[in-house]
């Protein structure tokens, strides 16, 4: 199923419920009538985008959707497919299945998402992998991989899963971080790993400036770092050499009785 | 059924279902690994004393190894599912723990879960961390060389226990060159072990005793020391020296390729080299649901 923008909409639309495993095998006029909310009021799918019947296995928006929040929300199988930028909430609450986001990303991408996989070709926002405002946890499995730069608070109380950035993230990456594994490929901002509980952050490009409340730690965990890098090298990128680097590994973070980790590949 | 001047007894051994796992050991070199197996296998030779049996199946290469290291997978059978928990849990704590530079991985991957780094986690005292890698959960336990890293469990499969064969020889140098031979080829093949003193058994039983205590004897018919004195020995003045091989393997088609192996061995050194018969031992096929019969094994030799 194909649905492509038909022109860039005067108010936000919300997507929820535009999933595959709910449209693919209805017919192209009862997805046509689905309702979406756009603004304060209930449209029909139709009013929004051309419905083509000609893809069957995968949900493909086509369009500049950076008004459409909340694509693959709750998503639980299956496959979307964006040809374009896509607002907030893009693969929040997700479960399974894939969403290929060709384009940039909005805020809290892929934010509580717990399996499954999100690709951003481009940037994310903010709070990507984090938690929902007022959400206790981040998020708590699946792949979030961002091939551009992620903004603040990438991974914010994550808990589980891995999220990867490949070019730069913004301040406070991996902050009050639970669990789960964060790679970045890039710099990073102000503050990372603030209030970090457990889990690894693994930086793959510049130096980050650690804080005080980390203990650098010089024990041997060779074992534990070929089974991570062997993991993460196979997205590629910034992180294809990383087994055979060297690591600096700091633990923390102490202010909260942390035993995180953020590994420093050399 | 003759070949080399080896007769092939029209016997079958008998085995019965068993609980097993795979573990994979590595460590820093192949040389510690192999220190941790040899101790995790050890004291294994029998479910009637040791809990299980246990014995390494191969070295494996680095490329083979979770984490890029020299192993050596490890194969553990008993009776139930629980009391192989008990004896992985023992074993690994004890032996693998304790080894420097070690890490235990789950060998077999599908299967009810038996706890492998789960429980021993607690050794960390609150240190531990667990790490999920591509699905598999982790267990990074502080220890004075570094950390020790564990899988959260290994998988517990059906499998067979007590495949044998009975080499009978002319003397004791003909026996164990057999027996040494089999043990070789049988060792080749993967999924089985062989899990008595390298391999071999000498002491092989019967069921009952004169003794009321005692649920297993000495296996009279085949000790050359009782030819004419028993009731129904199964030797002739020739045979001077016989030793068995017992196997457990994961399934019916492995031991029966490890008898196989282990009877072309012995074919091979031929009656010139002193052995004269290869038998096989039962219980008269009541009590084991699996049955090997030699000259089916045999058949298109």
């Amino acid at each position: 199923m194909r649905l492509v923008l038909k022109a860039q909409p005067g108010l936000r639309v919300d997507l929820r419920g535009v999933l595959p495993e709910r449209l693919l095998g209805l017919a192209v006029a009862e997805v046509e009538r689905v309702e979406v909310g756009c603004g304060n009021r209930l449209v029909p799918l139709a009013e929004l985008f051309a419905l083509h019947a000609d893809a069957f296995d995968v949900l493909r928006f086509e369009g500049d959707l950076s008004r459409c929040d909340r694509i693959g929300w709750k998503m639980n199988g299956g496959r979307i497919v964006v040809d374009g930028p896509v607002g907030h909430y893009a693969g929040g609450l997700m479960s399974a299945g894939s969403i290929d986001v060709r384009g940039d990303a909005g805020d809290l991408a892929a934010c509580e998402m717990a399996g499954g996989t999100l690709a951003v070709a481009g940037d994310a926002g903010d709070f990507a992998a984090s938690a929902l405002p007022g959400g206790m946890d981040g998020m708590r499995g699946g792949t979030l991989v961002v091939k551009g730069d992620a903004g603040a608070r990438f991974g914010d109380r994550m808990r589980r899963g891995n999220a990867l950035v490949y070019g730069d993230a913004g301040d406070f990456v991996a902050s009050r971080l639970v669990a789960g594994t964060i790679a970045i490929g890039g710099a990073c901002g102000a503050h990372p790993c603030t209030g970090m509980r457990r889990g690894s952050v693994v930086f793959a490009g510049a130096v980050p400036q650690v804080a005080p409340t980390f203990v650098r730690v010089g024990a041997d965990v060779g074992v534990f770092w070929r089974l991570l890098a062997t993991s993460l090298a196979r997205h590629g990128g910034p992180f294809a050499a990383l087994a055979s680097r060297a690591i600096e590994r700091h633990v923390g973070d102490a202010a909260v009785a942390g035993k995180g980790e953020l590994i420093v590949a050399r | 059924m003759i070949f080399n001047g080896v007769a092939i007894d029209d016997t079958f051994a008998e085995a019965f279902p068993m609980k097993a796992t795979r573990l994979v050991i590595t460590a820093h070199d192949a040389t510690w690994a192999h220190h941790a197996a040899q101790s995790a296998t050890g004291f294994a030779t029998s479910v009637i004393a040791c809990g299980c049996e246990a014995g390494i199946e191969r070295e494996l290469h680095p490329r083979e190894t979770p984490d890029g290291r020299p192993g050596v997978s490890i194969l553990l059978f008993a009776v139930s599912g629980k009391e192989l928990g008990k004896q992985v849990e023992k074993r690994v704590g004890q032996c693998i723990l304790t080894c420097p530079t070690t890490a235990v991985y789950a060998g077999i991957a599908e299967g009810d879960p038996l706890p492998l780094g789960r429980n021993l986690r607690f050794f960390g005292d609150g240190w531990q961390q667990s790490k999920m890698i591509d699905g598999v959960r982790y267990w990074r336990v502080p220890v004075m060389d570094g950390e020790f890293v564990a899988a959260e469990s290994t998988a517990v499969v059906k499998a067979v226990g007590g495949g044998n064969l009975l080499l009978l020889a002319r003397d004791t140098e003909a026996a164990l060159a057999a027996a040494s031979a089999a043990v070789a080829a049988m060792r080749r093949l993967s999924n089985v072990i062989m899990p008595f003193p390298g391999g071999v058994v000498r002491s092989g039983s019967k069921v009952g005793s004169k003794y009321a205590a005692l649920p297993a004897s000495t296996n009279g018919a085949y000790c050359p020391s009782l030819v004419g004195l028993v009731a129904h020995s199964a030797l002739d003045a020739n045979v001077r020296s016989v030793l068995e091989i017992v196997i457990d393997g994961i399934g019916q088609a492995d031991v029966a390729a490890a008898m196989r192996a282990g009877i072309d061995a012995c074919v091979a050194i031929g009656a010139r080299g002193g052995v004269l018969r290869v038998g096989a031992g039962n219980y008269g096929g009541k009590l084991g649901p699996y049955h090997f019969h030699l000259r089916e094994l045999m058949r298109g030799a």
